[in-house]
């Protein structure tokens, strides 16, 4: 009883210790989530990159990359180990990915800690606006200028993975600052089959569509066309913006920054219309939610006749374990040709491809280490052994070299597009942007929504999350 | 030598918590410090993991903070709340909520609670039923997902094939309206079926088998003795597995974003998943946090208003 009533007497006081314990804890956990308040203070600008490669260091180093799960992402990873090496044995590569549907989440919620598991971050042309103006990538104008010989590339192209504020279309601002440098080219590829509809590739989109009808109509079993259209990633996006540029529309005016009668003009219209009631009419059944893989799954397993798909991403197509259309890859090229995308009343084609852009958060010597790379990877001799290895470089010298066009049949299709690229919208907005257009033509092409309303519907989605973009994280959906 | 153990009493709680100390034992470390000693790490993972995120997220939803784009945190009162409650977005996502939950809770429950009325009914291979039974509900949502994403395919899918083979179409699964969500509800169910399967099982065991020995001398019918006595028994017990599938139905994240990604256009988005692109692709922290406080307290009170009910028929 007596020790019951201590007890008592001892719990009172007690549980205000244990209250004022859990208050403490409470407000040091706030404490350390907060971090040192760097966060709050945070500066919307890039930090710089030396002009010169600092001393680099003769310990072992890893140099981690980040990009998403493809066969190029392999590639680079042991091309770079067996290169690399030979000019600097103690760093390592090591490539790490991640789904593509979660490629910018993962890079952008480590940006948004201030830390990243990765010292060079492999951006999407489209990502560089948001990162350089969170400050996420260095500035790395003054190193191009000492280490890179901007010469060697097509204006654009440098211009498309590194330039911030975006290039016009086709051209370079040489007084815009740079953030990163080409680490593969790309652009879609009409894939045809040379059994079905000839050799002869179709060269004007509506020739295109009557041959995939007619091929359609003959084979059974085999759709006409096959392309992107699921809602995730860029998907559905860009096989849209792709026709929009084939028929002269525009996605934005970049001066005015107006998306609204600009997209949904009768240009935009009339993409959308043949997108919707042309094309769409021409696919596999159930094909509503079709990205790369199943793009390349169809065109293996010899169930379309014209499809489109990225260059990168193709070489898959002749390998004879993965394809019922020959068992070497002679058979196969004998039934599939490749070819640059038809034109109508323009010839643009969709940019795609990545840079390498170096985090600010990593450490100083992998900052080193990562200028030293880029600065390996971008000379000629380089580049070429890149292009042997199954990459696509973006020195001019590289593309027209022997090691890049007989590397691939898709490679010369590469080298003929690059005059022809058209980028998206490179602004902080665009994950937003995307996926307004991603879920509203995925929408359209499966039946959820009119073409002409949805096309509406993106181009005042968009007006309005461009207007709003001064506003920062409340406020707005 | 420690006293004598009281081997009966009325309040055995009480004289357990009594008890000295065993000699021997630390004077320093009491029965209440030992207490406090084991249950602090837990409590501090509670504090660390759960409370503290929710605090913060409140604070934050009253901000215009975003995590990408740093700088201080400005107060902007209710206006994240205002925007979401008038949110024509927010009003779709969450009828699609709404639909996918009362579908697929009502599937769940019909079919969970027959097949455990079968399996008790059975003498033989109960236990072999019940663990076959319940190997969907041990996976992860995402192998669910993936596997039934090819199973559904409309040009490969194993489902499509067999549907030809019996000479049915083509059905586009995954990619139409209607029949996204509906196979939404139908993977969910086949995942989770079990869990209110084993919990009516649990349920029917319990039920006095007296009961059904005195229907059985008064001779009354099958459908009489489920009405009167399996059922009213069963029910509380089912209620709060139904309690349990709502919650976790309401926070569907997983399936949608494996399966159909929200598509076609937006139509299979959930709540869960359009804070998710509110927080990630936009990265509007303050918004998104005002977001999961409102999904928060919609699940507390639409619980609370649920366990008034059981608690009402439980007097009954």
């Amino acid at each position: 009883m007596r020790h019951q009533q201590r007890m008592r007497r001892i719990s009172v006081p007690g549980r205000k210790v244990q209250l004022a314990t859990a208050a403490m804890l409470l407000v040091a956990t706030t404490v350390t989530a907060c971090g040192d308040g760097q966060d709050d203070g945070g500066t919307a600008s890039a930090p710089k990159a030396p002009a010169t490669i600092p001393e680099l260091t003769k310990d072992p180093l890893t140099l981690s990359f980040i990009w998403f799960d493809w066969p190029p992402a392999q590639a680079l990873e042991a091309f770079a180990n067996a290169e690399y090496k030979k000019e600097r044995p103690n760093a390592t590569i090591k490539v790490n990915t991640v789904p593509n549907a979660n490629w910018h989440d993962a890079m952008f919620t480590q940006f948004a800690a201030r830390k990243t598991d990765f010292d060079i971050a492999i951006l999407d042309s489209q990502h560089i606006g948001e990162a350089v103006t969170n400050g996420n990538i260095l500035d790395i104008t003054d190193f191009v200028k000492s280490n890179i010989d901007v010469t060697a590339y097509n204006p654009y192209l440098l211009a498309a993975y590194g330039q911030f504020p975006q290039a016009e279309t086709g051209k370079r601002d040489e007084n815009a600052s740079l953030y990163g440098l080409p680490l593969l080219g790309d652009t879609w590829t009409m894939i045809y089959r040379k059994d079905l509809i000839g050799d002869k590739p179709p060269q004007t989109w509506d020739e295109m569509i009557s041959v995939a009808e007619r091929c359609q109509a003959d084979h059974p079993g085999v759709s006409g066309l096959a392309f992107h259209q699921a809602n995730g990633s860029d998907a559905a996006a860009v096989t849209y913006n792709t026709v929009n540029g084939v028929y002269g529309g525009n996605l934005w005016d970049a001066k005015t920054r107006k998306i609204e009668g600009v997209l949904n003009d009768a240009a935009g219209q009339e993409a959308m219309d043949v997108l919707v009631n042309r094309m769409k009419p021409l696919t596999a059944k159930g094909s509503g939610n079709w990205f790369i893989d199943e793009v390349n799954a169809a065109v293996a397993q010899g169930k379309a006749c014209i499809a489109f798909n990225w260059i990168a991403a193709s070489g898959g197509l002749l390998d004879p374990k993965q394809s019922t259309l020959g068992t070497t890859r002679e058979q196969i090229l004998d039934k599939l040709g490749f070819a640059t995308l038809p034109s109508q009343k323009t010839n643009l084609v969709p940019l795609g491809g990545m840079g390498m852009h170096v985090s600010a958060y990593s450490p100083t010597e992998n900052q080193a280490e990562a200028l030293n790379f880029m600065k390996w990877f971008e000379r000629a001799d380089i580049q070429k052994k890149w292009a042997a290895a199954g990459g696509v470089p973006a020195r001019t010298d590289a593309l027209e070299s022997p090691e890049f066009l007989n590397a691939g049949p898709f490679n010369q299709v590469y080298a003929d597009s690059v005059p022809r690229m058209r980028d998206m919208w490179n602004v902080p907005e665009y994950a937003r942007l995307v996926d307004i257009e991603n879920t509203n033509v995925n929408a359209a092409l499966n039946g959820a929504k009119n073409p002409k309303d949805a096309l509406d519907d993106i181009a005042k989605e968009q007006q309005a999350v461009l207007d709003s973009s001064n506003r920062r994280g409340g406020g707005g959906l | 030598m420690s006293d004598p153990v009281p081997l009966t009493t009325d309040h055995p709680g009480q004289v357990a918590s009594a008890t000295p100390p065993a000699p021997g034992r630390s004077r320093r470390l009491s029965d209440r410090g030992l207490a406090v000693a084991f249950t602090s790490p837990a409590l501090l993972l509670l504090l660390a993991m759960s409370v503290f995120p929710l605090l913060w997220a409140l604070y934050l939803s009253f901000t215009d903070y975003s995590a990408t784009r740093g700088g201080p945190a400005r107060f902007i009162g209710f206006e994240n709340y205002t925007a979401i409650l008038t949110s024509a977005q927010v009003h779709q996502r969450a009828l699609t909520t709404l639909i996918y939950v009362v579908g697929a809770v009502t599937l769940q429950t019909v079919l969970g609670f027959a097949i455990a009325y079968l399996i008790s009914r059975r003498t033989h291979g109960r236990g072999l039923l019940t663990t076959l039974f319940l190997v969907p509900m041990m996976l992860s949502p995402v192998v669910v997902g993936l596997f039934w994403r090819f199973m559904l395919d409309a040009q490969f899918g194993v489902i499509n094939s067999m549907l030809g083979s019996i000479g049915l179409g083509q059905v586009e699964w995954l990619t139409r309206q209607r029949t996204a969500l509906i196979s939404l509800i139908v993977v969910d169910t086949w995942q989770w079926t079990p869990f209110i399967m084993l919990i009516a099982l649990a349920g029917l065991t319990a039920v006095p088998k007296y009961l059904y020995e005195a229907a059985s001398i008064d001779r009354a019918s099958e459908w009489f003795r489920f009405r009167t006595i399996t059922l009213p028994l069963v029910w509380p017990l089912l209620l709060i597995a139904v309690l349990f599938r709502a919650i976790e139905a309401f926070r569907l994240f997983d399936l949608v974003y494996i399966l159909t990604n929200g598509g076609p256009g937006v139509s299979t988005e959930t709540l869960s998943f359009h804070v998710y692109k509110v927080a990630f692709l936009g990265f509007n922290t303050g918004t998104a946090s005002a977001y999961g406080i409102l999904m928060v307290l919609v699940v507390i009170v639409l619980t609370q208003l649920y366990l008034r009910y059981l608690n009402k028929l439980k007097e009954g």
